[in-house]
């Protein structure tokens, strides 16, 4: 789902939740004044009710007639009271309730009014005790109906009270839970998502351009924003391998004299025996004219290796795995790289271990490490300068390790963290700055580490770490590549 | 009269040695070395004629190796031979007064007559 939509969404959610809070409060709270109110008036009858009856006795006690003006007055205040406050009386307790109520004080009048006729009339004792009966009777039933009814509307004030506490603290649970769950789905998945997105771009920083797996992808903004991701990846991608391809063919330029000068001795040794061996063809001795011919073959082999040597490096090969001997790979490529070492005036010094596990590399790329470092390193020297190259076998944690010392001028402290990143270079034009980038990147997807110690005035030594093979049979922990 | 001394210095072990075979038949004495350091102190004890010297060579420069010689024995005539030529070197070769410069391979023949001349008192190539 889009984010808009979830955004618009989640807050459609809470005004909802908002209203209907709002609603059961004001039906509630409404509720609550139409019994308070009736409650109030319900108190205020009680009371005449009340003063009725004292009244009522002091009439039957005394023959006080001054109290039975004072019950009729109460009477008629009542009345209009019930009457005036009806429509209120009604909502509260409802219209049996109200005609019940109207119904018993109209009968009380009733009874009251029989008293006053009966004392002036003149009737029989026992009559009048009857009229007393009936009057008390009237007087004590309005007085409980009304009385039970004020008790029945406070318990449900009560009621209604303690409901809408539960309902109030039903709907803000729900609309914490409501947030929660909200909050839980909506960001939850976004923030997994942003970090995703963080992770990529970190790793694209260090130079690999994972992509974001299609499957992973939310159908929303931040899905957009990966792929756009992706797509950057892809053509970094293609970039940087324009690019390696073509430090590829601006090494070979560099090579290229250095392989005249290579191709150029052999050819010139053939050539010289070839004639030495026409003009002294009677003079020379059988085992001479065949060591003359062995000379020939010798350096036809030279040619050879420097050829295949050159078409191995300048062929784009696809990432070929395999495994293979660390130490090999060193001598062929010193191979490659002697004329250029030789001009320079550097001597090289090899301490290569023996009996060294096999790793499983691509070995096109092992040899690009090499030649940037050895490059880096002739570059960094003067001409009385030494290059050491040291292979050793970590037993412990199964890794082998190659050492490319030189004497040379050394890095500065300052640049030491940034010596690995795409394009940084102290050469000016003569250096891409690609070189220690591209090396850092090979090793890292062979599972190994790239470490650089240096003092200036001193020298570098650049470690390279490999893990040592291990056969099926033992594991495989060389076939994946590990991402962070 | 006594026999010319030529010196051949190249790493390459088979230049001096094939000049070496060929030159000797013609009654040259012929001394070959395979670093300039030891050629330069043979020198110093040694007059030789010609020095022939490889341009691109591990301990000292071939450049170095003629500047040296036509300072100290400005009679020895040197004839550069190298590999890699391109028309800076031997237009330096040449201005530090080499006597010739031949790009490999080298002819033998080429080499011998240009010797022959040079001994002859030919002047350089302008
Ligand atoms: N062995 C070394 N000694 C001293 N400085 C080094 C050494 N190796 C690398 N550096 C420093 O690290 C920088 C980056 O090296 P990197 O190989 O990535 O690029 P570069 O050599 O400048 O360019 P390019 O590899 O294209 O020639 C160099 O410019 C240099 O300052
Ligand atoms: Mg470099």
């Amino acid at each position: 789902m889009k984010l808009v939509y979830k955004i618009i969404l989640a807050n459609t959610l809470g005004i909802i939740i908002i209203i209907l809070i709002s609603v059961f409060s004001y039906h509630e709270f409404n509720m609550l004044k139409a019994k308070l109110s009736f409650v109030e008036i319900a108190d205020t009858l009680n009371a005449s009710f009340l003063k009725m009856r004292l009244a009522e006795k002091n009439y039957f006690l005394y023959k006080d007639v001054s109290s039975l003006q004072l019950i009729k007055a109460e009477i008629r205040r009542s009345k209009d009271m019930t009457g005036g406050m009806k429509r209120k009386i009604i909502v509260a307790v409802g219209h049996e309730n109200f005609t019940g109520l109207v119904r018993r004080l109209d009968h009380y009048a009733e009874e009251i009014d029989k008293i006053g006729t009966s004392d002036k009339i003149g009737i029989s004792g026992q009559d009048i005790k009857n009229r007393q009966l009936s009057v008390r009777e009237a007087g004590r039933d309005l007085k409980l109906f009304s009385g039970s009814m004020v008790r029945l509307e406070r318990k449900k004030v009560n009621g209604i009270i303690s409901a809408s506490l539960d309902g109030l603290l039903y709907f803000f649970s729900l609309a914490i839970l409501v947030a929660i769950m909200g909050t839980y789905l909506f960001f939850s998945n976004m923030f997994r998502n942003l970090s995703r997105i963080e992770r990529a771009t970190n790793s694209i920083s260090k130079g690999n351009f994972n992509k974001i797996a299609e499957w992973k992808m939310p159908n929303n903004e931040l899905g957009s924003v990966m792929r756009a991701i992706n797509s950057m990846c892809d053509e970094l991608q293609t970039r940087h391998e324009k690019l390696i391809q073509s430090r590829k063919l601006a090494s070979i330029g560099i090579l290229t004299a250095g392989v005249a000068h290579e191709l150029g001795n052999p050819l010139n040794n053939i050539s010289m025996v070839a004639q030495t061996f026409l003009e002294l063809y009677d003079d020379l001795p059988d085992e001479e004219r065949l060591e003359y011919m062995e000379t020939v073959l010798q350096e036809c082999g030279r040619i050879k290796d420097i050829v295949k040597n050159l078409l191995d490096f300048s062929k784009p090969k696809d990432t070929e795995f395999r495994v293979l001997d660390i130490n090999a790979i060193i001598k062929k490529t010193l191979k490659l790289v002697r004329n250029m070492i030789n001009v320079a005036g550097i001597k090289t010094e090899l301490d290569l271990q023996e009996k060294l596990p096999e790793v499983f590399i691509d070995e096109d790329k092992i040899q690009g490490v090499l030649v940037n470092l050895i490059n880096n390193a002739i570059q960094a020297m003067s001409a009385k300068g030494t290059l050491f190259i040291r292979t050793i076998r970590q037993e412990k944690e199964d890794k082998v390790i190659i050492e490319i010392e030189d004497t040379g001028k050394g890095i500065p402290p300052e640049f030491l963290s940034n010596i690995f990143d795409p394009f940084f270079s102290t050469k000016g034009t003569e250096g891409t700055g690609l070189g220690l980038s591209i090396s850092y990147g090979i090793i890292k997807r062979h599972n190994g580490k790239i470490r650089v110690k240096s003092k200036v005035g001193v020298g570098t030594t650049f470690i390279i770490e490999l893990p040592v093979y291990i056969s099926k049979e033992e594991g495989d922990g060389c076939e994946e590549d590990h991402g962070d | 009269m006594d026999a010319k001394k030529i010196m051949v210095i190249d790493d390459e072990n088979i230049v001096g040695k094939m000049i070496k075979a060929t030159f000797e038949r013609d009654g040259y004495v012929v001394e070959k070395f395979l670093n300039a350091k030891p050629a330069l102190e043979r020198l110093r004890e040694q007059k030789f004629d010609v020095v022939i010297t490889d341009l691109k060579m591990r301990d000292v420069d071939g450049m170095e190796v003629l500047k040296i010689v036509k300072k100290e024995f400005p009679a020895t005539k040197v004839i550069m031979i190298t590999a890699f030529a391109n028309m800076d070197t031997s237009v330096e070769a040449f201005r530090k007064k080499a006597d010739d410069f031949f790009p490999k391979p080298v002819k033998i023949s080429d080499l011998k007559a240009r010797i022959k001349g040079l001994l002859e008192g030919e002047e350089r190539p302008a």
